[in-house]
Formats: structure tokens, sequence, C-alpha cells
């Protein structure tokens, strides 16, 4: 085993364009799954169909090859960079070493790995949400369909795959894998989440956020297009406009 | 990534079986059928019109037809399903509940519907309430800026991941059509409300505490599994049977007697706490308050049993024993209680001090209990178990409810409680106190701080006994007026009389003399 005591420079901008790479899937995956929730807010009512089913499943394809990858360079960041330093007596050999920048190092890696595994564990959530309401509305015999919910939506799902499909994860291109079904895809996720918890000890509750609260409040996104509130925009004919109260003093 | 299980739950984790959840889905499956369902109507709204509503007054005309009720219970039907989030109202959306009129209801999308397998994690409404914050400052109400704010210390290693995702939910959500963005904005703002209730408000989700074994798995039929039905019936078999004439007559009668009592039957005064968050109501009711309320000095009355078990009545029963000099039948009954209930490892010291004290010749409580109970008891205490006593505490149990509890009834003592007893007046709080009171909501007293003061009060008894009768042995005198005070004896002339075996080693026989001679302390 080489000493890693001297980092060369290279293989600091190694690291350093590595973790860029997994920045950039994180938020790739995070755009994937989100989407993936829009879709799955639309099962089992009137705007569900083969179009959004063959969408989900593209979708969640893709987030697969997003997480296989991920999982795979973080396992590699991580085990590299080796055990924190703060446990590890000074006696041991760490290969990261006592230099500060090997600790910072081992913070960014450390909040990434807290970043994926707490997407992970968020998508696979929605995954099994998805699973039992594909069970449960089976969209197999026409009269099936007299089953799904009115629930007022339309479809209107066009976009969002579009949205899907521009997402760019670095190695999309590189590896070619076989796509699973539902079931195998929630077993291999729920896999990847013990092994990687299993293999490499990181302290989740040492990482610490960088958003203060109320951070993201009235930033860009809503001042857009001048959004209204939903009360705002739930005012109709004969909707009363009442203030926001609590129940007990509504009669 | 989250922490489980930090509570020491025993193994209990598996949420409880809701029937009612898979109940409510048949019917609201058929509800939205397009031939036989509900007819639906499209809201106007001043940007869009959006299809699918249905009006108050409707669901509950065809929940009254189709499930063969009258209309009150196809309202309160009704409401359960919006309660549960199956429905939900487009306006006032904070009240979950059916309004028999032509206000707007619509069908929840199934992946908002609740379940009994997945709690509803705090993850998700971290993001929820992040992705309001998004769309306009400050537009968060007081009970989730708390929420948020909790939330952002507990979840704090996850935020960064919370704060990401709301953004990419935000601008998904914004490819759809407006109609569509409307209608899930809708849709998740009253997922939330189900299941993040704002406070004074109860819901329909509560089920208690979580289940040892998983409702939903399958239980392995083994021979194991038949044994144990097998024993259960026959234990039915062999229970002792009572004629329901005489059953549902004890029912009745005890409904009627305590109907006024219940706080949640009636109204009990100054106000239910539970549903006005004030606690007077605990506070006057206190175990071991000064001056009871009305009406628990009226429970006593009710049976001897609800006369012990309320601390402050047996208290003032003590009270009276006291005066009445016969105050060892209830201290022997507390003892043979504290036996039974205490550590296995102090039965032999208690059982051996309750002889020294009750039972033996020449105690200074001596009890006065029958021949008979009284060689069993003697012959069981040489091995004492928790239950040696259990034949004495009932011969002193029913002596005191046949006796001594009529005459309490007719005492001074009891009168003197009857008017002393408050009774406080009701409670008028308009809605702002009552938010005020939700928000003043505090934990009562540690168990910890109870028990420290049960103990001390406990001890306090135990020092101020008094020793109020004969040993047996003297000639029987029972309107000689004998000693009352405290368990020191150096007033006392240690005397031992003849024919006694000898006094206790460390008990003193308290002074005697013949017949007809009144002595005073």
């Amino acid at each position: 085993m080489t000493s890693r005591w001297r980092r060369s420079v290279g293989e600091l901008a190694l690291r350093g364009r590595q973790r860029g790479e997994c920045e950039r899937a994180q938020e790739a995956l995070g755009r994937v799954t989100s989407c993936f929730q829009q879709l799955a807010v639309s099962l089992g009512s009137s705007a569900d169909g083969s179009f959004l089913r063959d969408e989900m499943d593209e979708t969640r394809h893709l987030a697969q090859r997003i997480c296989r990858g991920l999982s795979r360079r973080l396992l590699r960041l991580l085990s590299d960079c080796g055990p924190a330093p703060s446990i590890v007596e000074d006696k041991q050999v760490s290969d990261c070493g006592p230099a500060p920048s090997g600790v910072e190092d081992r913070q960014v890696s450390e909040r990434l790995w807290v970043l994926f595994l707490s997407a992970l564990e968020h998508f696979l959530s929605d995954l099994r949400k998805a699973y039992n309401l594909i069970g449960r509305f089976p969209l197999t015999q026409r009269n099936d369909r007299r089953s799904l919910v009115n629930t007022g939506c339309m479809d209107g799902v066009v976009a969002v795959a579009a949205r899907v499909a521009s997402v760019q994860a670095p190695w999309l291109t590189m590896e070619e894998e076989q796509s699973p079904d539902l079931t195998n895809h929630i077993a291999e996720l729920e896999a990847m989440l013990s092994e990687m918890q299993l293999r490499v000890p990181v302290a989740f509750w040492s990482v610490e956020a960088t958003q203060l609260a109320g951070a993201e409040c009235g930033g860009l996104e809503g001042l857009e297009e001048g959004e209204d509130s939903l009360e705002e925009l739930m005012e109709g004919e004969g909707g009363s406009r009442r203030p926001a109260c609590c129940c007990l003093t509504c009669v | 990534m989250t922490i489980r299980n930090t509570l020491q739950d025993h193994g209990q984790r598996y949420r409880p079986r809701m029937a009612c959840l898979k109940k409510s889905e048949k019917v609201l499956l058929e509800m939205q059928d397009p031939k036989t369902g509900l007819k639906s109507q499209p809201q106007r709204l001043v940007i869009t019109t959006i299809p699918h509503a249905i009006t108050g007054e409707d669901i509950i005309a065809w929940l009254a037809d189709r499930l063969q009720v009258d209309t009150q219970e196809a309202r309160s039907f009704g409401s359960m399903l919006v309660a549960l989030g199956y429905i939900y109202p487009l306006q006032d959306h904070k009240r979950l509940v059916i309004k028999p009129d032509a206000s707007l209801y619509r069908f929840q999308t199934p992946y908002f519907w609740p379940t009994q397998q997945w709690p509803v994690e705090d993850t998700d409404y971290a993001i929820y309430l992040a992705k309001r914050n998004i769309r306009k400052k400050g537009i968060l109400e007081m009970h989730e800026q708390e929420h948020y704010n909790r939330l952002h210390k507990w979840m704090n290693h996850k935020w960064d991941f919370i704060v990401m995702q709301a953004k990419e939910q935000y601008r998904a959500a914004k490819e759809r059509k407006k109609p569509d963005r409307v209608v899930f904005d809708c849709q998740e703002r009253a997922y939330w409300v189900v299941h993040r209730p704002p406070p004074g408000t109860v819901s329909a989700m509560d089920y208690g505490l979580d289940r040892q074994i998983d409702p939903n798995s399958d239980e392995a039929v083994t021979p194991d599994f038949y044994e144990r039905i097998m024993i259960f019936t026959q234990q039915s078999i062999m229970r002792p049977r009572v004629k329901s004439s005489v059953s549902i007559g004890a029912l009745v009668k005890y409904c009627a007697t305590y109907n006024n009592h219940d706080p949640f039957l009636s109204n009990c005064l100054p106000s239910n706490p539970w549903i006005t968050d004030d606690v007077t109501f605990w506070t006057l009711n206190m175990p071991c308050v000064e001056i009871p309320t009305k009406m628990r000095v009226e429970r006593w009355t009710f049976s001897f049993a609800e006369l012990l078990s309320d601390t402050r009545g047996r208290d003032d029963f003590r009270l009276f024993l006291k005066k009445e000099f016969s105050g060892e039948n209830l201290a022997f009954w507390e003892a043979c209680e504290d036996l039974k209930w205490g550590k296995a490892a102090s039965i032999k010291e208690k059982a051996e001090h309750i002889y020294k004290t009750f039972l033996a010749r020449g105690a200074p409580r001596w009890i006065n209990i029958d021949g008979k109970t009284m060689e069993v008891t003697v012959k069981g205490l040489k091995h004492p178990h928790r239950y040696v006593l259990d034949p004495a505490q009932t011969h002193i149990y029913m002596l005191m409810k046949k006796d001594s509890y009529g005459r309490y009834q007719k005492s001074p003592v009891f009168k003197d409680t009857v008017k002393k007893a408050i009774c406080p007046d009701e409670h008028r709080f308009s809605g702002a106190q009552l938010e005020q009171n939700s928000k003043k909501r505090r934990p009562s007293l540690s168990p910890i701080i109870l028990r420290q003061m049960e103990q001390e009060q406990r001890a306090k008894m135990a020092a101020n006994i008094d020793i109020t009768q004969l040993c047996r042995f003297t000639t029987p005198v029972p309107h000689l007026a004998v000693y009352s005070g405290f368990t020191d004896y150096s007033h006392c002339h240690r005397l031992t009389l003849p024919h006694l075996p000898g006094p206790h080693p460390g008990l003193s026989v308290p002074h005697q003399r013949g017949p007809g001679q009144h002595l005073g302390v």
C-alpha cells in the first residue's frame, strides 16, 4: 500500500474533480426523483394511463443509473479517505493525514455521503408507495379505468417527462446496464442502502447544514412570476375570503 | 439516515390495524364511479376551471342512499372521510367536516391517501414547509413555523438535502399546466392538514400506542398456534357465568350513578381540560388537596371502595376513625395492601412488622378479628407470602364497611367536609382565550417528583401514628377511655402485668388500671 502521507497535487485535483462529479450527479438525482414524485402523484387518478406508467419506468431507470454510479463513486471516495481523523488515535496511521485540507476534504465527502443517503431513502419511500399504488390500480383491463379516482387532474405530465429527459448525468453514456422491474429495483436500492451504511462508518449527525433556517425564503424562484399564494388562487366565485384561522374560532 | 427507535419501545414499533382505512377506500371508489357514483361539477376559479368538484349535500345524499342510513349518520360518515383525508374541502380547507350545503369538495389522489404501513415522514413535511417558504416568504402559520424550526434543529444533517429537494420539487411542479398545478397544491395542502393538524384540533389518524406484533404479517400456523386456541376456548367454557339480567342491571346501575361524574359524558366543573386546555379541574382534584370538590365528596357516598380508593377520601375517613379511636383497622388494611403490592424482598420484614404491631398478644394497635381467622393468619405468618394476610384483611374490610362506613357518613367530620366542599363556577372561554390556553399547555409534574412527595407523605404519617386501644388481655371494658397520643412511651410507666407473657422487646405496654377509672394523658 503506497503511503499517502504526501499527497501529490495531481491526486488532490483528481479528488476535487470526483467530488464535483458527485455533486452534479446529486443535483441530477434530485431532479429525477422530484419528477418521479410528480408522476407518482397522478397514479390511480383520472390522469393515470399507460403513458404515465411508461414515463415512470423511464424516470426510475434513469434514477437507478445515477444511483448506481453515485454509490460506487462515493464508496470509493470515502474509503480512500480512510477513517475520520477525529476518531483515529494519534498512533494510528491515517491515510488522510493530519493536514487541515484532509479534514476539510473528509467533511465535504461526508456531506455528499449524507446527501446521497437521504436522497436514496426518500426515493425508496416514493418507490414503495408507487409500487403499492400500481398494485392497487392495475390497468390491465378496460373497465379498470372506472376505478380511477377523479381528482381534477388532466394529464399534464408531458412537460415533466421532458424535464426528466433533459437531465444529464456525467457517466450516463459510459455505462449501459439492464433496467430492473419495480420489485427488483426496490430490493436493489435497499441492498445498496444497507451496504453503504455498513461499509463506511459515517457519523451522519456530525454533518451540519450549510443553510440557516428560512434561508430559502423568497429566493429568485418564488419571485419569478409574481406567484400568488394558494389562498389567493383559490378565490373563485362563491369562495369567501377568510383569514387564516384556527378551527376553534370558526363556527 | 434517520435514527429510528430512539425510545425504549419494548419492541412496540408496528402501527396498529386500521380497518377503517380499507373500508373507507371501498366506499370512496364506489363514490367516484362514473356511472353509479356522484355527479361532479367544474369549479370556477379566477384563472381557470377545474373539473371534478362535488358538493357537500350531494355527498351526504349519496351516502344516505347507498348505506341506507339517515342524513345525520351520513353526515358524520362523510365527515370521517374528510377527517381521514380521502376527500378534501375546497373552501375553508382547515375544517375537516362535511357541510350539508353547496360547499365544494374533491377526491384526494391515491398517492396522498393515508396508509397503515408507513407513517408520515417528517422529511416530507420539512420539504413541504421549505417549498412553501420558497414560494412566498412569511406564509407559514405559527404552528408550521414552530415545526419548521424544530425540524431544522433535529434534521440538521439532512437539511441541505431537504432544501435541494424542495427547490427541485418546486421546479418540477411548475412544469405542469396551471389548473393541474393548482390541483396538486390543493392536494398537498389538504394532505398536511390531515397529518400535521394545527394545535387545538383532533387528528383522525391518532391511534394511541404502537403495537408489538406486525398486523400485516401472517401468523405462522404451527401446532403451538392451535394449542393456544384450544386453551383459550377451554378457559372460556370453564368461566363462571352470571345471568345477563343481573350483569346488565349492574351496568345500568353503574351508568346511572356515575353518569354525572364522568367528565366526557357530562359537563365537568369548572371546565374539561381536554377541551379547553385549562387545568383547574385537575388541580382542584389532586390527591392531597385541602378542600375537595362537591362532586368528589358525593362519590365517596356511592360505595366504601370509592371512599377508600380516593386518597382524600381515605384521609377524611382516617380522621374520623382517629376521633372514634378505631384507626387501627384502617392502618392494618393499608399495611396489608402495602404487603400485597410491595417488593418481594420486603415481604418477610413487613409481615413481621404487621404481626408485632397489629396481631400479636399485647400489640400496640391490636385489631379485633375472630378466633378462627386469627389462627389461620398466625399460622400462615410462619411462612409469609404476599397473600398471607388476605383473610384478615377481608374481615377488617367488611367490618369497616358494615360498621364504620355508615357511622362515618353520619358523623360531624363528614358533614363538615360536605359543608366545606367547593363547587367551582363554570369557565366561559372566548375563542381567543382558548387559543391562549392551548399555547400555554405545559407538562404536569414529573412522576419522579410525585413519587417523592408520596413517600414524604407516608413517612410523615408513619411518624404520627396514634396508639389508641387496649391489649386484649386486659379486662374487656369497652366504655373505658383509652389513651391517644404519640408512640413516645417515656411518660408511661413500664409495667409487666403478672399474667402476661412479657412485653415484646422494644414495645412497652401502656399503663393499665382497673376498670372504672379514667386515665387521661
